[in-house]
């Protein structure tokens, strides 16, 4: 479709958050709320030809519903140039605040879709215990007992599916945090194969924590999960990278050809 | 003491990962307008889910002049999902308003919306929840005053009791008025019955305290209302004399989730004079009023700006009939191009004048289209006053199949007054003909898109219409005749559904009781009832057995025709239309003549212009 949209001229890319209450938000509701962000902030977006033409718009992966981020990302495709730091005001100023846009630059019309490029997501799960005896030590115990089986069992609607640890998991930390929370910071590869649901890695651990208790059936993949050595936890996404050739990070906004100059109108195919 | 107005989000926010759509209870959404601090508030509550009820444009126009008084702060609220209520219950936490998450029972007033009859044990789900009392002679001086409106007022009688003021007719100027008074009495220091004493006098208010209702000889078998104190004899409705001066867009809120009218409304016209005589809307909207379309296309274009809506529906009872639909749908064409958005107008003309305005607003993603024809004969078309025709039929699914339209719905009712089997042969024989008329039309390697499908929803007499007297018909006679349909048809390419009987039944008991039918609804609150409108919530057994337990007769209340000389449970509210013409109409019904429509012809004396000293308001020839 992207060949026939003449008037796509220049493509930018946004970073926005997910905090507070919109965290409750499900994907297609934030994808929604960014599009009719772009319309409130009367950007000069491109529209796709065709049957049902609809503006042209990219988003990165899900997240679940209750997971939090500060380094979601959207990119648009516009028929007219408009100064970077224009564009930003203009959709903060149409954003609810939860969801402000943070970040904005123009890159290459022909780049890679953010659900291609985007290889590494970072998240930090905070742990309310719901006993004494689960703390940082208890739980970064359990975590290398989950990390040593290789992969989780569990059950995604009817499929049986396998999260694989070895593949999806870089590295998960375990610290204190405030309040007598437990921080859990992990480092996750993003691929076709697949990815890491950090609530499956969570019930993983509460299972590990409560060896005595009689789970019923195998871990299910909702956005919310019934635990019981944890009262309550959060999910936050706190970055996402594209890992380039040589396995550095590179925020999406810089990777590539990005540049945060204007593409000149002559450096554009015609189309 | 009245409940403190605080945020108490803390309470619901563990309750959410548990619930379904968590986004319906979060708030935050783009363009909400209250504002905590006002010295009188009202939280306006739609008796469904957030979705369903936040598309609402009455608490739309309500929220947002309500909003726009000095001193008045308007809040929203809906209906928990039954995972959330019953979680709320659980852990103690009160019906929260949207905005503030502050108790809905720490409001001045708490506004309920009527949209249908199928809507009242939710409103007891809302008091409840709200710690409300649900009786308003067991309200005290702190509880809020609890206001109702909406189109379902006409015969309020079955849920009277509950509230203590319906608001009847249009609420734009009416509501603001209503909370005025009460602010202004409130801070004198009135008692609650002084208050509503004084609300009553307000025109079209009713205070269903002050009506006693009579029954006896010659009352009904329901009875009839009576007025004490001075209250008014007669509950006239209000109505908008100059539409046009009222704000086009009063539509702010941006929802988060995905509603089920998920785009920007623009109201275009109000009323509907085409006189459908199983019609409610079309006899209590009265007059027809138009806007511009200088309006309409100024509004469209600074509410599509403010919302960021990719869809905008031309709303209406009849949006094709407007005078100037097609210019307007024309300019609205050339605005939008290229934006991606697309307009859309809500119901089809019989006609081949509707085809052309659909196929106007459908661009290159041809739908399904859905026809009314109401009836299948003309015959029973004439008793209804559907002015339709055969052959306006046949050219309107012509043109539709020709434009490229491949799916097509046909809608009817079942049970109309004066309706034989022939009737309902003529619905099987309506829909092969339209099936065989689509195979002739539609070129041959396209015809395996053909689509023509049968809706039959059963007709429920309504007050304020001609057959307000009317009988439902009775319930095993409906599923006979539905399996009449069901065998007439002869193409099996043709699907037939049709509107589950049980339902029916219940929503002609809520329409034609009286006050005696408040306890029925109570017990069969009190047995579980609630979202009664969710096909898979709603049960008749729990209402049976609440009859059963109030010695109320179903059947007896639904199938049993009012006498023409009998007053009417609902006679002490007025639409603005007389009586006289009802009875004129239901007459005309019963000798199978028709009434033309009174703004393509001359006036036809259904009496609300002198009544309520108003007029319809055209602004061009209409086709």
């Amino acid at each position: 479709m992207s060949e026939q949209d003449s008037a796509a001229r220049f493509r930018f890319r946004a970073r926005y958050v997910k905090h507070g209450r919109l965290a409750y938000l499900g994907h297609l509701e934030l994808a929604h709320t960014i599009e009719r962000v772009v319309r409130r902030a009367a950007l000069p977006y491109a529209v796709t030809q065709g049957f049902s033409p609809h503006m042209r718009v990219g988003f990165t992966s899900a997240l679940p519903v209750g997971t939090a981020s500060d380094a979601e990302y959207f990119d648009v495709w516009l028929t007219d140039y408009v100064p970077a730091d224009v564009a930003l005001r203009r959709l903060s100023a149409a954003a609810p605040a939860d969801m402000a846009p943070v970040e904005l630059s123009y890159l290459d019309l022909r780049a890679p879709a953010l659900t291609a490029e985007i290889t590494r997501a970072l998240y930090r799960v905070e742990l309310t215990p719901a006993r004494g005896d689960v703390d940082a030590a208890s739980v970064s115990a359990a975590l290398e007992q989950v990390i040593g089986q290789g992969s989780i069992p569990y059950v995604r609607g009817r499929k049986q599916k396998e999260l694989d640890l070895e593949t999806t998991l870089v590295s998960a930390d375990c610290s204190p945090s405030d309040e007598g929370r437990i921080a859990l910071d992990l480092d996750t590869r993003v691929s076709n194969e697949g990815s890491l649901r950090p609530e499956i890695l969570i019930a993983a651990l509460d299972r590990a924590l409560c060896p005595a208790h009689e789970f019923e059936g195998p871990i299910v993949s909702s956005g919310i999960q019934d635990l019981y050595a944890f009262r309550r936890y959060s999910v936050c996404r706190t970055a996402q990278y594209v890992e380039d050739a040589d396995g550095s990070l590179l925020s999406p906004l810089r990777a590539g050809e990005t540049t945060s100059a204007p593409i000149s109108v002559s450096s554009v195919p015609s189309l | 003491m009245r409940i403190a107005y605080e945020n108490r989000f803390a309470d619901i926010e563990p309750l959410l990962p548990r619930v379904e759509k968590p986004s319906r209870y979060i708030d935050h959404e783009w363009g909400t307008l209250s504002c905590p601090d006002a010295d009188y508030r009202i939280c306006m509550i739609y008796p469904d889910v957030y979705e369903v009820g936040l598309p609402n444009q009455g608490i739309a126009i309500l929220y947002s002049v309500l909003n726009a008084q000095e001193g008045i702060s308007c809040e929203r609220g809906y209906v928990p999902w039954v995972d959330m209520a019953d979680l709320m219950r659980e852990a103690g936490v009160p019906l929260l308003s949207l905005e503030g998450a502050a108790p809905v029972a720490s409001f001045d007033a708490v506004g309920l919306h009527i949209p249908h009859e199928m809507a009242v044990t939710n409103l007891l789900e809302t008091l409840d929840l709200a710690g409300i009392p649900l009786r308003a002679a067991d309200r005290g001086e702190d509880d809020p005053l609890v206001f109702a409106g909406g189109p379902s007022v006409y015969n309020p009688e079955p849920y009277a009791p509950f509230i203590d003021a319906i608001l009847i007719g249009e609420g734009e100027e009416h509501l603001p008025q209503v909370c005025r008074e009460h602010r202004e009495l409130r801070d004198a220091g009135a008692s609650r019955a002084e208050i509503l004493r004084a609300l009553a006098d307000i025109p079209g208010t009713y205070v269903p305290s002050l009506y006693e209702v009579k029954t006896g000889e010659g009352c009904g078998p329901h009875g009839h209302a009576v007025p004490l104190d001075g209250a008014p004899e007669i509950v006239h409705k209000r109505v908008v004399a100059d539409f046009g001066v009222t704000d086009p867009v009063p539509q702010s809120v941006v929802p988060f989730a995905q509603l089920v009218h998920d785009r920007l409304s623009i109201e275009v016209l109000r009323g509907c004079a085409r006189g459908c005589r199983f019609c409610q809307a079309g006899m209590t909207y009265r007059p027809v009023r138009e806007r511009t379309p200088d309006q309409i296309v100024s509004a469209v274009v600074s509410g599509l700006k403010r919302t960021g809506y990719d869809e905008v529906s031309l709303t209406s009872l009849s949006t094709t009939d407007h005078s100037c639909c097609a210019s307007v749908l024309e300019r609205l064409n050339r605005r939008l191009e290229d934006t991606g958005i697309r307009v859309s107008i809500p119901s089809q003309r019989l006609d081949s004048f509707g085809i052309d305005m659909a196929a106007r607003v459908a661009g290159e993603k041809k739908g399904g289209l859905t026809f009314a024809p109401e009836a299948g004969s003309q015959r029973l078309r004439d008793i209804i006053n559907k002015n339709v025709t055969e052959d306006d039929l046949e050219r309107a699914t012509r043109a539709a199949f020709e434009a490229g339209w491949r799916r097509c719905k046909l809608y009817f009712m079942m049970g109309l007054p004066g309706e034989t089997d022939e009737d309902i042969v003529a619905i099987a024989e309506l829909a092969d003909r339209t099936y065989e008329l689509a195979r002739e039309v539609v070129p041959p390697a396209q015809r395996g898109g053909i689509s023509v499908s049968v809706s039959c929803s059963v007709f429920i007499p309504k007050a304020s219409t001609p057959f307000q007297w009317c009988a439902q018909t009775p319930d095993d006679e409906v599923k006979r005749r539905q399996q009449l349909l069901i065998h007439s048809v002869r193409n099996r390419a043709v699907r037939v559904h049709y509107h589950d009987a049980d339902t029916s039944l219940l929503e002609a008991v809520l329409s034609r009781g009286g006050r005696d039918i408040a306890p029925l609804i109570e017990a069969a609150w009190r047995r579980g009832a609630r979202f009664d409108a969710w096909t898979e919530q709603f049960d008749l057994s729990r209402w049976e057995e609440a009859a059963t337990e109030c010695g109320i007769d179903l059947r007896a209340v639904a199938q049993t025709p009012c006498d023409l000389d009998d007053p009417l449970p609902w006679d002490h509210i007025s639409s603005g239309v007389s009586k006289g013409y009802l009875l004129r109409e239901y007459r005309r019904a019963l000798a199978g003549e028709t009434t033309p429509d009174c703004t393509r012809t001359s006036c036809t004396g259904c009496g609300v212009c002198p009544t309520l000293n108003v007029s319809n308001v055209l602004v061009g020839e209409r086709k």
